[in-house]
């Protein structure tokens, strides 16, 4: 039971699946949104275009530079894949417990993904190319911007609920019928503009920045590794967007009994998905240093207001 | 120099650039210190090529010249031409030739706000302008028969005339840009993420921009009040009423803000000329052979002033031809624009002067050292070019 769990259920196939229908969902939006039509040809709608993209880049040349660091370059695809992927079991998805939960799991969800900024901060610096030791450095700075407010608003929950474990605070969402986003709605945002910064998606796709430093910190990357590398980051939307879910959108469970729960946790998340990639069409790039010095000045603060509200509100 | 000082190399091959060219940043973190500029790698010898051709069939090889202001540079040839054989056009083809080039500017700065959107991040800006460019385009392609090389003028006059039913069109077409470009302003002016990278960005000061000859929409936004259009009028511009847009905050942000308030202008230049369309003949029959003499012709490009020089010898085809596209004035400011500036600014800094490479580059031999120049033939050149491709 456990092996199908881990391989089918709520294991690695659906999250794939998922990554894959999350990516088609966020391209077709964004490209609507900019009167365009996104992904058409492959599948019903383009739906295959994501798995058809995966497919071609496994097949493309892996080109590896005599100068990059050849321990170093092989591992951060994998271990960029790796991680998310673990982080998700923690999330619930198919009923109130997640596939694997203990207390203090929250914490290790945050561990990961400060391990995923300084996995880009090490691809970017293994491949020795100029764009892209600036792209790791970009991101390992633009780490220093989001993650402080992240790990502050996401901790807010935990203390209402008294837990530090996702799935505690799912249920006690669900047992008292109040999700979080009702006794914190600035963490809620936060959250959503930190995501945007993890995802490095417009208006944070700064370590990436395609006409300033071509493709980053991924400059480098060619054929199975960076088709790893964008796997990776279809498995942190969902991720983040689970993570989301889970934590201010009362998880799993709904008003409705007769609907099982994880058809709940696909509508939320695609609801968060569509919150993200709406934001994306929305603005122009910002430069690092007003990116660090704009979350320091505002982002900082309005999450230890939350917390503070949060601690009245208990009272 | 300290450590943290690395050189980035900014192209020939580049995604911020559109066309090859070279820019060797020396950067400390993310901020310039240092820049050096390198042109030259579409040279395409267009010139040598203007005096193995005939003067009608260089009104087509003048087009290629660019493919964005095309209009432009035609325009500016079949002045020359015109002005050498003393004959000129009749009114009525004055005015359809005014009418292409305004809409021709409207399609270049659509596309430039566009592109400089795309240079910031903003690809939603970038969408939205190019398919409103669309309906420039199609308004082109209805007057001319084609949407981008529009082979609108002949020497005297112009190749086709605008009929009756393509008024109406236009008028609509004009509403519709007229309606976007309001748009198009108000987020420029409002959208905070734009501000942020565009306000006191690439900073060209007044007396700067003097000094380095910029020209046209760079020149505009430091605030320098000139446009080939008033100072030199051509075609229909002395008659039709229309005003210089400047901007004196000398930054990218004035620079996006002339182009849109420029947009404005060029729909009012439209209207006007679209009312009061001179009946009449739309060219005049001109010899084939030019004279002798020589002339230079300006004109206002949509990335500014244009010029051309023609020597005839009286024969049917050009002694010589030069063409000084506008890019090259503004690329004198480039280096002043970004030192100072951080890794970050560069795409749309090099954006905002509308570069357009092919246009501008032109070879010469030179001897950097002693200063002598010489001139090679072809066969010379193929050997050398041979030579250095031997491994």
């Amino acid at each position: 039971m456990d092996i199908i769990g881990l391989l089918i259920f709520p294991g690695l196939a659906f999250l794939l699946a998922l990554a894959w229908f999350y990516e088609w969902l966020d391209r077709k939006f964004f490209a609507r949104l900019q009167n365009r039509y996104g992904p058409l040809y492959t599948g019903s709608h383009g739906l295959l275009q994501p798995l058809a993209d995966f497919i071609k880049l496994l097949a493309k040349e892996d080109i590896e530079p005599t100068a990059v660091d050849k321990p170093l370059f092989r591992g951060v695809p994998i271990l960029i894949l790796a991680l998310p992927l673990t982080a998700l079991f923690l999330i619930p998805m198919s009923g109130v417990n997640a596939f694997v939960h203990f207390e203090g799991d929250l914490i290790f969800t945050i561990f990961i993904m400060s391990l995923l900024a300084i996995m880009a901060f090490l691809g970017g610096w293994s491949s020795t190319n100029r764009f892209s030791t600036l792209g790791g450095l970009r991101a390992a700075m633009q780490t220093l911007g989001y993650e402080v407010p992240l790990a502050i608003v996401l901790i807010g929950p935990a203390i209402v609920a008294r837990s530090l474990s996702i799935t505690k605070i799912v249920e006690w969402q669900v047992v008292n019928g109040i999700w979080m986003i009702a006794l914190a709605p600035i963490g809620f945002g936060i959250t959503i503009l930190a995501t945007l910064a993890e995802l490095e998606k417009v208006p944070f796709d700064i370590p990436g920045a395609e006409t300033e430093i071509v493709a980053g910190w991924q400059t480098e990357f060619s054929g199975r590794k960076l088709a790893l590398m964008r796997l990776a980051l279809d498995i942190e939307l969902v991720l983040a967007a689970g993570l989301t879910t889970a934590l201010f959108l009362g998880g799993p469970s709904g008003p409705i009994a007769l609907i099982p729960s994880v058809v709940w946790f696909l509508i939320k998340s695609t609801v968060v998905v569509l919150i993200l990639s709406n934001l994306r069409a929305l603005f122009a790039r910002f430069k690092i240093d007003q990116m660090i010095s704009g979350s320091w000045k505002y982002l900082v603060p309005l999450a230890i207001l939350q917390i503070v509200i949060l601690q009245l509100l208990l009272r | 120099m300290s450590e943290s000082v690395f050189t980035v190399p900014v192209g020939p091959q580049h995604p911020a650039l559109k066309e090859p060219e070279n820019i060797t940043l020396t950067l400390d973190g993310e901020q310039i210190v240092d820049a050096k500029i390198r042109l030259g790698y579409v040279h395409r010898g267009a010139e040598k090529a203007f005096e193995n051709r005939t003067y009608v069939q260089n009104l087509y090889l003048v087009e290629r010249v660019c493919g964005i202001c095309a209009m432009a540079h035609q325009l500016c040839y079949a002045n020359n031409v015109e002005a050498l054989l003393g004959v000129e056009a009749p009114p009525r083809a004055k005015y359809i030739r005014t009418i292409v080039a305004e809409l021709e500017r409207i399609h270049s700065h659509l596309l430039w706000v566009g592109v400089a959107g795309h240079e910031i991040g903003f690809d939603t800006l970038f969408m939205y302008t190019w398919q409103d460019r669309e309906v420039a385009l199609d308004l082109m392609e209805r007057i001319t028969g084609n949407r981008v090389l529009h082979a609108t003028n002949s020497i005297g006059g112009v190749r086709r005339d605008i009929t009756s039913d393509m008024i109406p069109q236009i008028k609509k077409g004009l509403a519709y840009l007229g309606e976007r470009t309001k748009y198009y302003k108000k987020i420029a002016l409002t959208e905070k993420t734009i501000a942020k990278r565009a306000v006191g960005v690439g900073v060209l000061k007044t007396q700067d921009a003097i000094a380095l000859c910029a020209v046209g929409p760079t020149a505009r936004a430091s605030n320098i009040k000139r446009d080939v259009r008033k100072y030199d009028p051509y075609s229909a511009y002395d008659e039709i009423p229309f005003d210089i847009v400047t901007n004196d905050g000398c930054d990218v942000a004035a620079r996006i803000l002339v182009r849109i308030d420029e947009l404005e202008q060029c729909a009012r230049i439209l209207e006007y000329a679209v009312d009061k369309l001179p009946q009449g003949p739309i060219k005049v029959r001109v010899p084939r052979s030019v004279p002798p003499g020589e002339n230079v012709s300006l004109v206002e490009a949509p990335r500014g002033e244009d010029i051309h020089y023609c020597k005839s010898n009286g024969s049917d085809r050009p002694e010589r031809y030069k063409i000084r596209a506008p890019t090259l004035a503004n690329w004198a400011s480039m280096k002043k624009m970004l030192i100072g500036g951080s890794m970050a600014d560069v795409p749309i800094v090099l954006a905002a002067i509308d570069p357009c490479m092919s246009c501008t580059d032109r070879v010469a031999f030179v001897d950097a050292k002693s200063g002598k120049t010489w001139a090679w033939s072809y066969e010379q050149l193929k050997k050398y070019a041979q030579k250095r491709s031997e491994r």
